[in-house]
């Protein structure tokens, strides 16, 4: 085809006119990402300079852009006007938990659907996939009631049965990232009698890291913003720092602090930052392989 | 399985059976034993509390006493189509919310994807910082919206009071203005993923499709339009689907805005189906009537996803031998 094109001129005549269209497109494009990403980190970057005025700096006349003096103030009552230690510990530990039994559990279902063929298999993943569809809204709220019913509100328990009985998600990515591997790894264990558990555990675990990291990232990522569960579940004392940031920053009056709860905010989206960009990669090809936002 | 076997040897005869279980036996008995915490989970958590849910439906149920509780039959059913003044107000406002957040978001992040998909410098910068909002938490998601949107202290009304040289104090989070912010939060907030999934769509696309329609003469646009379009549809029809299913179950966003309390009403103009669902459950304790609402919801989004899914034979190109 190359050749073909370097011997007809006519055609490469074409192909020259065509580059100032390209250029053109390219600068477009250009114009399009700048303000896209102006868009987007705008509201990030105000809500870190606001996080360090007074709240009546936030509200001048005209506006300032940069606080007169940076307020750290407000991270630290942020800290000390709530418990927010307690409600940070919360949040680490319902969302540690979760994830890990998520990832095992849905690592063992994923092996499953991907390595051990089986009558019915076919259909169950089909359930899997259609699940992924299912509006949560049919059993978010009489799973609820169920809970209180067996006394299981206001305990962290339903968090770990969550992550027990595993997530269509992350059962489709493990599946999928199993599915990939070479018949050959698990055949030989098999010939020396290795059981399909141990095959799992020993063979194929250790070499799922990278979907092990997404899952669990993602799983810890919707637990600790999870907003709605910890308000239905939990209590005052057991809650998450999601529940408390949306109204506990209030001056004795019972107006809210808002430069203050900024700074909580701030402190309360930093290990999920720092999470995302350490494991940024994974994340990516994590959304990619599924198809669906964490 | 030996643990309850009363003699040696039946453990025995237990064991020499299992020896002669055929491989697929041993095969599907793993299987099973491995899917169980899932499918206990399902059945448990999911479809259980769902049919409870249905029969909570046709109760009096209010979350908290069963000594009172009656059986209905269909009356909170009849109720919601002939006795709800907020129903008429929550369909609405779920409608246009929807209709405008799945188009806008679908149809910019699959431009930006376009755009990413070609030879653009510093891709990865891009990528990474479309995607940053998808991370954050809803709570502080909400918190940001706040100052850039709030009536005294927002910086969209600080920058329109410089280019106007007066006060500016428009309410873009409450009245009618409160449903088009919701959607540019929203959109925002999922811009990130949704772009990263088209992506990966197009860099699926074999690069020698486009180069042959290139050299047939196709410029830019036709390519993207006779190539490229087709080629996506199924990755545009599953996102379509994905989306309309997530906005007409959107309730926190308005919820958190309007206090983020249980029973924190918003303004009408975001009065969304689900939080009508909240409030009825929780702030009024009609636990029954929440459920019937909700089934009529499920109800709704199943045809939907029906409908759509029937006019995908219209417009969604399968060929497998392409890929």
């Amino acid at each position: 085809m190359a050749t073909e094109i370097a011997s007809a001129p006519p055609d490469q005549a074409a192909a020259h006119q065509v580059h100032p269209h390209q250029r053109e497109r390219l600068a477009l494009s250009y114009v399009v990402l700048i303000i896209t990403t102006i868009f987007l980190l705008l509201p990030i970057v105000w809500l870190v300079l606001a996080s360090f005025k007074s709240d009546v700096e936030l509200s001048a006349f005209p506006i300032k852009v940069l606080p007169e003096v940076w307020r750290v103030q407000n991270y630290i009552d942020a800290v000390t006007m709530i418990d927010f230690p307690r409600y940070a510990g919360n949040s680490v530990v319902l969302a540690t938990t979760n994830a890990s039994l998520t990832v095992i559990t849905s690592a063992l279902v994923g092996f499953a659907f991907a390595r051990i063929e089986a009558p019915g298999r076919g259909r169950l993943f089909g359930l899997v996939v259609a699940l992924l569809m299912v509006p949560a809204v049919v059993y978010v709220i009489p799973q609820y009631v169920v809970f209180a019913r067996i006394g299981l509100v206001r305990t962290w328990w339903p968090w770990v049965l969550w992550g027990i009985s595993a997530s269509p998600f992350h059962i489709f990515l493990f599946r999928q990232f199993f599915s990939a591997f070479p018949k050959e790894l698990e055949d030989a264990a098999e010939v020396d009698g290795c059981s399909l558990f141990r095959i799992w555990w020993q063979i194929f675990l250790p070499n799922a890291k990278p979907a092990m990291a997404v899952s669990f990232i993602l799983a810890f990522v919707w637990v600790w913003g999870d907003w709605f569960s910890p308000l239905l579940y939990l209590t005052d004392a057991n809650t998450t720092l999601a529940v408390k940031l949306a109204n506990a920053y209030v001056d004795p009056f019972g107006n809210p602090l808002i430069t203050v709860t900024l700074a909580a905010s701030i402190l309360y989206a930093l290990p999920l930052i720092v999470m995302f960009f350490i494991g940024q990669r994974y994340i990516l090809e994590g959304v990619v392989t599924t198809g669906l936002k964490g | 399985m030996a643990a309850e076997a009363p003699s040696p040897a039946a453990a025995r005869v237990v064991v020499t059976e299992r020896r002669y279980l055929s491989r697929q036996t041993r095969r599907t008995i793993a299987f099973y034993t491995f899917i169980a915490p899932w499918l206990a989970g399902f059945l448990l958590l999911g479809l259980g509390p769902m049919l409870i849910g249905f029969l909570a439906s046709l109760t009096n149920y209010n979350g908290v006493n069963l000594d009172t509780l009656q059986f209905v039959g269909l009356r909170n059913y009849e109720r919601i189509f002939t006795a709800d003044r907020d129903l008429g107000l929550a369909v609405s406002r779920t409608i246009l919310w929807t209709m405008l957040n799945v188009p806008i978001w679908l149809v910019a992040s699959f431009i930006l994807a376009l755009i990413l998909d070609q030879a653009v410098r510093a891709r990865g910068f891009f990528r990474t910082v479309f995607y940053l909002p998808s991370i954050l938490p809803i709570v502080a998601i909400v918190w940001a919206w706040r100052v850039m949107l709030g009536q005294n202290n927002g910086l969209l009304n600080g920058i329109l009071s410089i280019t106007r040289g007066a006060p500016v104090a428009e309410i873009w989070l409450g009245g009618n203005n409160a449903i088009y912010s919701l959607t540019v939060i929203s959109v925002w907030a999922g811009l990130g993923s949704g772009m990263i999934i088209f992506l990966a769509g197009l860099q699926g696309i074999p690069e020698s499709l486009k180069e042959a329609a290139r050299i047939d003469g196709a410029g830019a646009w036709r390519v993207i339009r006779h190539v490229t379009m087709p080629l996506m549809t199924p990755v545009i029809f599953f996102q379509l689907i994905l989306s309309i299913i997530g906005s007409l179950q959107q309730f926190t966003i308005p919820m958190i805005l309007a206090g983020g309390q249980l029973g924190s009403r918003p303004p009408d103009s975001t009065y969304l189906y689900m939080i009508h669902v909240n409030l009825q459950t929780f702030a009024s304790q009609r636990f029954g009537y929440g459920m019937a609402l909700i089934w009529v919801m499920f109800v709704v989004i199943i045809l939907l996803t029906v409908i759509v899914f029937w006019t995908a034979r219209y417009w969604v190109y399968y060929e497998a031998d392409i890929k």
